[in-house]
């Protein structure tokens, strides 16, 4: 009697085991390190006790295109990298696909579109991005200064190229990191994203 | 008048700049064209309250997709905004199915290559002014290859007005409405486990290859469809309602490679096949739920005509036992008790061990199995008969009196095995549940099976606990009395009704054949079950006994026999009937035979087994080169009736043989009642 109650309970924790090992709002975020485009490498966890933006990029996706000519990418940088918030950038196109540019390019077009994040790193493999799961550009995932996730998916709930679009929009990582940053719980911590598929390698 | 006249040289510009249709503006990569798109309509001219259908067609350069309404991974979906006349209404758009294109990084996405055509149905308005009427529609879409480029059109249209006349786009309307999705007709099951949206199509035919493209809504997050033979499997990994159901379009792929999706919608039959604790997820409230109603189930044993005389016997013999001791007549009913336990535990290792064998020669005891459903309704319906009275089960009186020995003995081990010979003795009262328990537990996880039955056992066990306490609540026991009849048969009645939900799954998975071939098979077990209660009980002599295993032998033969009649498949190869066929077989100067039958007409049935799937009509057929046509009126199609009044019949069969020899060849009408030679005769009337 008591030996089935254990197997039950062993079986039920199993089952919780299992779904640990997955990426999951509420668990903690995977660590990684990689180069930034100043060749300098960048960790996650040199960044533990702040707030960490990941903000899946390629500069030619008209999606990200639609977040860096309105200017609204690089108003969320600025408003939270000024509060402390660690903003990386990622791109992961690989070799020969779009958007996989090198590193001076990048620093060029970031210039250029008055960019505010800290930094931008690159991800020629795909490793990280697959670690992250990240699906498209923009995807957007937010870590605490436990190193818990805290939000994933789409940048805002209109899923368009339109420019117009992002005035009307509801920004999601608007929402969580002022949420997440007065102590409140996120209201949406995981949307479906949308954009262009990230460029990874074929393997 | 201003509106009327404005609006008609609106129209006029129209159809003068358009001509028939608009091309879109333009949108330049690299100096081409991506997407070219074109509104257009089924019809070139509509009349007040007319159909027609309207749509986008898409042609996409090569190398380029375009995204399906749930785009998967990355892109969007197209979109048609409608700008039409007042009055006008206009249906959903119809999506035809798309493919499922595979990108790095273990992305999929739902889309269009080279051209597709997006169109809805629309109603014009009872009253319609005249002169020609414009339509407007504007497209945003994304085409990419490894790149994206977002594309935008506005699209203008003309139709005339006056009457109906086809376009010539009519085909391309056509080709591609032949590609929507049709409405899916045979339920398919949906179940919920943990993380995973588990999709069963039990109907699915056994060379056919399936896939699901998932239409979420819009606040999930789904990972891919993972298939599995006839089960998909669809991760959840975000929800802000609970889903128990998708949306989305099935998709059937036979062998020869054909596609052909089913809309599954909130219209679509969805049967939720639940196994209670097992399969759903598992949960604590879920499986103390269970426990209960084991106990309740094994408390109510109790009251059944062979247990309920035997409890305060019991009682009385623990407490004369322990004499000045109570407590010991507390050990005893424990003893007691936990001998009628092991006899469950054993029980429930039986079903663990057979279902282990089972899986071991590829048995699956699972609900979504058909033949799984079709064994219960098999066992429920003969338990259901044994309660009813049909007939008795018994336990060997060799296994009683060994029994019998081993529990004489006094003290703990005697009332040990006293409670497992209480629990045997119980057996033809208690069978009947136990069984339909058993079978029912075949569905669950080991560990389930072995805690249900437990706890059967403790709810059976329960009185004699309770009462060897305090044995003064002997006289809150009922008396037994022919009530206890009656109950049993009353619980027959909850197993008959058992059997119908039964019948329903079976029928759900199967169809009504299922159904039918199911009834056959409880009639006989009905047969069975009457003649084994008639003429082989205890008390029957030897020779009732053999007269009673012969018959029950020549009935199975019978049965046997029927079945193979019923299922045997023809070997002739039929052509559905049309004019149409009958007309060209005729001009190309072969024989026709033409079989008027229906399903449900058993003559008919009787006729073609008999008297033309023969060996003599099959040869003299092929070297004649006979053309078989099968006209099928199981659903009274007109065009039928019409040829069987023109034969002077009302009904099925019928059977047309035209010798051959031209177009002008007068038929030779059979009788309803045929032989071989009957067919042979009339194809040598030449």
């Amino acid at each position: 009697m008591i030996k089935t109650l254990l197997i039950t309970c062993g079986l039920l924790a199993a089952t919780a085991g299992l779904s640990l090992a997955e990426m999951e709002v509420g668990k903690p975020a995977p660590n990684f390190t990689l180069p930034d485009t100043n060749g300098k490498a960048r960790s996650l966890a040199d960044f533990k006790g702040k707030f960490v933006v990941l903000e899946w990029y390629q500069p030619d996706c008209p999606f990200v295109g639609k977040h860096y000519k309105s200017g609204n990418m690089q108003s969320l940088q600025k408003t939270y990298t000024a509060k402390g918030v660690v903003w990386l950038s990622i791109d992961s196109s690989a070799p020969g696909e779009e958007g996989n540019y090198p590193a001076e390019k990048l620093n060029q077009i970031a210039s250029n579109d008055g960019a505010a994040r800290t930094a931008l790193l690159l991800d020629p493999d795909g490793k990280v991005g697959r670690i992250y799961g990240a699906k498209t550009t923009p995807d957007m995932y937010i870590i605490d200064p436990n190193g818990t996730l805290v939000y994933e998916g789409a940048i805002d709930n209109k899923r368009s190229t339109d420019l117009a679009d992002v005035k009307t929009a509801t920004n999601y990582v608007k929402t969580a990191l002022d949420a997440v940053m007065t102590g409140k719980t996120v209201p949406t911590t995981a949307t479906r994203p949308y954009g262009c598929s990230v460029k990874y390698a074929s393997n | 008048m201003r509106e009327l006249l404005s609006r008609t040289l609106v129209g006029l510009i129209a159809s003068v700049t358009f001509l028939w249709a608009a091309p879109a503006a333009a949108q330049q990569y690299n100096g081409k064209e991506l997407v070219k798109a074109t509104l257009m309509a089924d019809v070139s001219s509509i009349q007040p309250g007319q159909r027609f259908r309207l749509g986008v067609l898409y042609r996409i350069e090569p190398g380029w997709h375009i995204y399906w309404k749930y785009p998967g991974d990355s892109g969007i979906p197209t979109k048609i905004e409608w700008q039409l006349p007042q009055g006008f209404t206009i249906r959903d758009l119809q999506w035809p199915l798309p493919l499922r294109e595979k990108e790095p990084g273990d992305l999929e996405v739902f889309a269009y290559t080279s051209e597709v055509l997006l169109f809805a149905e629309v109603e014009a308005p009872a009253t319609l002014p005249p002169g020609p009427v414009t339509i407007q529609a504007k497209s945003d879409w994304l085409v990419c290859q490894s790149l994206c480029v977002p594309g935008r059109a506005q699209l203008s249209f003309t139709l005339n007005s006056g009457a109906n006349s086809a376009s010539d786009s009519a085909k391309i309307f056509e080709n591609y409405a032949s590609k929507v999705p049709k409405d899916l007709i045979n339920p398919i099951g949906f179940s919920r486990i943990g993380k995973n949206l588990e999709i069963e199509i039990p109907w699915a035919p056994n060379d056919a290859s399936l896939d699901f493209f998932p239409d979420p809504p819009a606040d999930a997050v789904i990972g891919h469809v993972v298939r599995d033979g006839n089960k998909l499997t669809l991760a959840i990994d975000t929800e802000t309602k609970p889903i128990s159901r998708m949306d989305g379009v099935l998709v059937v792929v036979s062998s020869g490679g054909n596609r052909q999706g089913y809309e599954v919608n909130g219209r679509s039959t969805v049967t939720a096949f639940h196994t209670g604790a097992s399969t759903s997820a598992i949960s604590l409230g879920g499986i103390l739920q269970a426990l209960g109603f084991a106990m309740l189930g094994g408390l109510i044993l109790n009251v059944m005509p062979c247990v309920l005389p035997v409890i305060s016997l019991k009682i009385f013999g623990f407490v004369s036992e322990a004499g000045e001791r109570p407590e010991k007549a507390f050990w005893l009913s424990m003893a007691f008790s936990l001998g009628i336990i092991s006899c469950f535990a054993v029980l429930a290792a039986i079903v663990i061990l057979l279902r282990a064998a089972g899986a071991q020669v590829g048995w699956g005891f699972q609900f979504q199995d058909y033949r799984f459903i079709a064994f219960i309704s098999c066992l429920v319906f003969a338990f259901a008969l044994n309660l009813f009275g049909v007939y008795e089960l018994s336990v060997s009186a060799q296994a009683t009196q060994g029994l019998a020995k081993l529990a004489s003995g006094q003290g703990y081990g005697g009332a040990f095995f006293q409670g497992v010979f209480a629990t045997i003795l119980a057996t033809p009262c208690t069978a009947p549940f136990l069984g339909t328990a058993s079978a029912f537990a075949f569905a669950q996880p080991g560990w389930a099976t072995f805690l249900i039955f437990l706890f059967i056992g403790l709810g059976m066990a329960l009185p004699y606990l309770l009462l060897a306490v305090n044995p003064k609540w002997l006289r809150y026991l009922p008396k037994p009395g022919g009530w206890m009849l009656r109950l049993k048969q009353c619980m027959g009645f909850l197993l008959a009704g058992t059997l119908l939900w039964l019948v329903w799954i079976l029928g759900q998975m199967r169809g009504v054949d299922a159904i039918v071939r199911l009834g056959a098979l409880l009639l006989l077990i009905a047969i069975l079950a009457w003649i084994k209660g008639s003429f082989w009980t205890p008390v029957s002599s030897w020779r009732s006994r053999v007269l009673a295993a012969t018959s029950m032998l020549c009935v199975l033969l019978l049965a046997a026999g029927a079945y193979g009649f019923v299922t045997k498949p023809s070997r002739l190869v039929w052509q559905q009937f049309s004019q149409a066929k009958l007309d060209n077989a005729l001009a190309s100067g072969r024989p026709v035979f033409v079989d008027f039958t229906a399903d449900w007409c058993i003559t008919c049935k009787t006729n073609e087994r008999f008297a033309i799937d023969t060996s003599k009509v099959r040869q003299e057929f092929s070297k004649r080169n006979v053309v078989m046509l099968k006209a099928d009126w199981t659903k009274g199609d007109p065009e039928i009736t019409e040829i069987l009044k023109q034969h002077g019949r009302a009904g099925v069969p019928m059977y047309l043989v035209y010798p051959g020899g031209g177009k002008d060849t007068q038929p030779v009408l059979l009788p309803e009642l045929i032989t071989s030679q009957t067919v042979l005769d009339a194809l040598n009337k030449t």
